[in-house]
């Protein structure tokens, strides 16, 4: 019996018990009972079980529970119960009948734990993972969301990846996530990704990727690793989303833009050639004509037949400068606007050959040397006429300011350039001044040394020629020591 | 009326020469003419020159389209030049450019009195010299 006692007292300690009769009428409650209650035992002896019903179960529950105790069995489930302030609080509950001689039910004993705190924090628990689960829901909506082991084997893929990737899920599950790789990204970019991630860092960026017809996307990716207790990641969550049509956009803006530079640059080299045209006109024709009219009103004006003479015989050369003058402009304009000049392959040796017979006596009585390699590219894609133009201005150049010390030697080289010819013309003659005359070197009827035959057109017309080509002309030259004239020939049909 | 007693010509162009130096004889507002093609030259006779201040011109006509040294490789080269303060030469323009780039340059040009368009008369010179 003491053994019994010393039960009820352990049962009493950790308990809440209550003791109900065979209608429901509680008979007997622990202190346990009345503190989660806030009932006073007074208030709960001769008072029916239900006045701590909470309503919160449904009524098939609370049946279910009494069929089962009125047969005599064991009951046990988890139960909401209401206290007297109105607060609720979740108890474990046991419901032992204790039977009568006949096996009916004369009173039932419910043991009971407070399970509230338990019961809370399965509900906050409840929230979160709905949380979880709303969260992502969303993610799987918008975004194309794929995960991978540390490998990089895929373990999860949403419709999203689907759909845009064109294969199926089973398709994708166990593969190497680089069945997607486009290729089209350096090994760089790509190392860099993989090193970020595996150190457990997020990675932002863009890639292309290619999808199972072939077809390219583009995808602005975060990549996030998923870390173990030691820090190295297990998995990694990659969520992309679409910016195909961005990247086009991208692309034409910067084909238009490219464009539109390109017309720039067509429009500047228009707007040069004009600016050179009116200084021309305005330097070059506009002087003469000046002369001209000058000269004829002092002619009116001059009573003296030997003052009239000598005033027309200066009328003379006068005209023929202008003359010559607004030839070579003519000429020049002819080169511009000769788009339909065509470029056919010129052997170089060919062409210097053709070219010195013009010179034969010059270098004769100059006791001139011109040597030639052109073994490094013996051939060139340009309009003969052109290429024959350049030959002859720049030897009969070289020729024309060789230097008073010494005999006249002429080289030149082609060497081939990326796609390009350069030829080159060293000379070991007078040289000119760079520092004074580079901006002028190419322009019309500039001329830098004193000689009876300078007219200043030949540099002109030649670098017009290159240039209508899409090439270079440009020189090197000291004084005393010679020049080198370069021109590139850039070999395409224009 | 006051005259000069110095004037330089810097020019390549012969007629051109020739016809301003039958416009300033006409005018006689000129005693001395000293003419050179090109800017080379005059800068040459001026640096040779600089203690010997009659010898200097008052003023200058200067073209801009010259061999050897233009017009505007002159003006720089002469601004480098230590002239004496009490000496001044009144340097124009004289060219038969009517580009306003050069206008615009030239008289931005603080030794460029001004911009004389060819040719020469002797309205323009009366001009000048009453400004002197």
């Amino acid at each position: 019996m003491e053994k019994i006692a010393d039960y009820m007292y352990a049962l009493d300690e950790s308990a809440i018990v209550a003791i109900t009769d065979q209608i429901g009428i509680i008979t007997y409650v622990n202190d346990n009972f009345c503190k989660i209650s806030k009932y006073s035992r007074k208030e709960l002896i001769g008072q029916d079980h239900r006045l701590i019903n909470s309503g919160y179960h449904p009524k098939s529950f609370i049946r279910n529970l009494w069929t089962n105790i009125a047969k005599g069995k064991v009951w046990k489930g988890e139960i909401k119960n209401r206290a007297k302030d109105g607060a609720y609080y979740w108890v474990d509950t046991t419901i032992v009948p204790f039977l009568n001689k006949e096996g009916k039910p004369y009173q039932y004993v419910a043991i009971r734990f407070d399970i509230t705190d338990r019961k809370k924090g399965e509900a906050d628990l409840n929230r979160s993972l709905k949380e979880i689960s709303d969260y992502k829901y969303a993610l799987d909506v918008s975004a194309i969301v794929a995960i991978t082991d540390q490998k990089g084997i895929i373990r999860h893929v949403n419709e999203n990846f689907c759909k845009i990737s064109k294969y199926s899920a089973q398709e994708l599950i166990g593969k190497d996530h680089r069945i997607i790789n486009s290729g089209y990204h350096s090994k760089a970019y790509i190392r860099d990704l993989w090193t970020t991630i595996a150190n457990g860092r997020v990675w932002k960026g863009e890639l292309k990727n290619k999808a199972k017809d072939g077809t390219y996307y583009w995808v602005d990716t975060t990549i996030v690793p998923f870390l173990k207790a030691d820090g190295k990641p297990y998995q990694y969550v990659a969520i992309r989303s679409d910016i195909t049509e961005r990247k086009k956009g991208e692309a034409h803006i910067k084909k238009i833009n490219h464009q539109a530079i390109e017309h720039g640059k067509v429009l500047e080299s228009k707007n040069r050639q004009l600016v050179d045209f009116c200084n021309i006109v305005s330097h070059n024709l506009r002087g003469p004509l000046i002369n001209i009219s000058m000269l004829i009103d002092f002619m009116d004006n001059s009573e003296s037949e030997e003052e009239k003479n000598e005033i027309q015989s200066k009328m003379k050369p006068v005209v023929n400068h202008l003359m010559e003058v607004f030839n070579e402009l003519v000429e020049s304009i002819q080169v511009k606007q000769d788009t339909g000049i065509t470029a056919d392959k010129q052997y170089l040796d060919h062409c210097l050959e053709k070219t010195v017979v013009g010179f034969e006596t010059q270098i004769k009585n100059y006791q001139a040397n011109i040597r030639a390699d052109f073994s490094k590219a013996p051939w060139v894609f340009f309009p003969q006429k052109y290429l024959e133009s350049i030959f002859a201005n720049l030897i009969s150049n070289a020729l024309k300011y060789k230097s008073p010390k010494r005999d006249p030697e002429i080289f030149i080289e082609s060497t081939p350039v990326s796609g390009a010819t350069l030829l080159s013309f060293v000379d070991n003659g007078m040289g000119i001044d760079l520092d004074l005359h580079r901006q002028h070197l190419f322009k019309i009827r500039k001329t830098f040394h004193k000689h009876p035959d300078a007219k200043g057109f030949g540099l002109f017309m030649i670098k017009t020629q290159v240039e209508a080509m899409g090439g270079e002309i440009w020189v090197e030259s000291q004084p005393d020591k010679g020049s080198t004239f370069f021109v590139k020939i850039l070999n395409a049909e224009v | 009326m006051s005259s000069i007693k110095n004037l330089t010509l810097i020019d390549d162009d012969e007629v051109f020469i020739y016809l301003t130096r039958k416009t300033l004889n006409k005018t006689n507002l000129v005693d001395h003419i000293r003419v050179f093609e090109n800017g080379l030259e005059a800068l040459n006779f001026i640096k040779n020159n600089l203690d010997n201040q009659d010898e200097l011109p008052e003023v200058i006509f200067l073209d801009l389209s010259m061999p050897i040294m233009d017009g505007w490789q002159f003006l720089q080269e002469f601004s480098k030049l230590k002239l004496d303060p009490k000496k001044t030469i009144t340097i124009y323009i004289c060219s038969s450019s009517i580009s306003p780039d050069d206008v615009a340059r030239a008289k931005s040009n603080s030794e460029v009195s001004d911009f004389i368009f060819k040719p020469i008369t002797a309205e323009k010179l009366y001009d000048i010299v009453d400004r002197l």
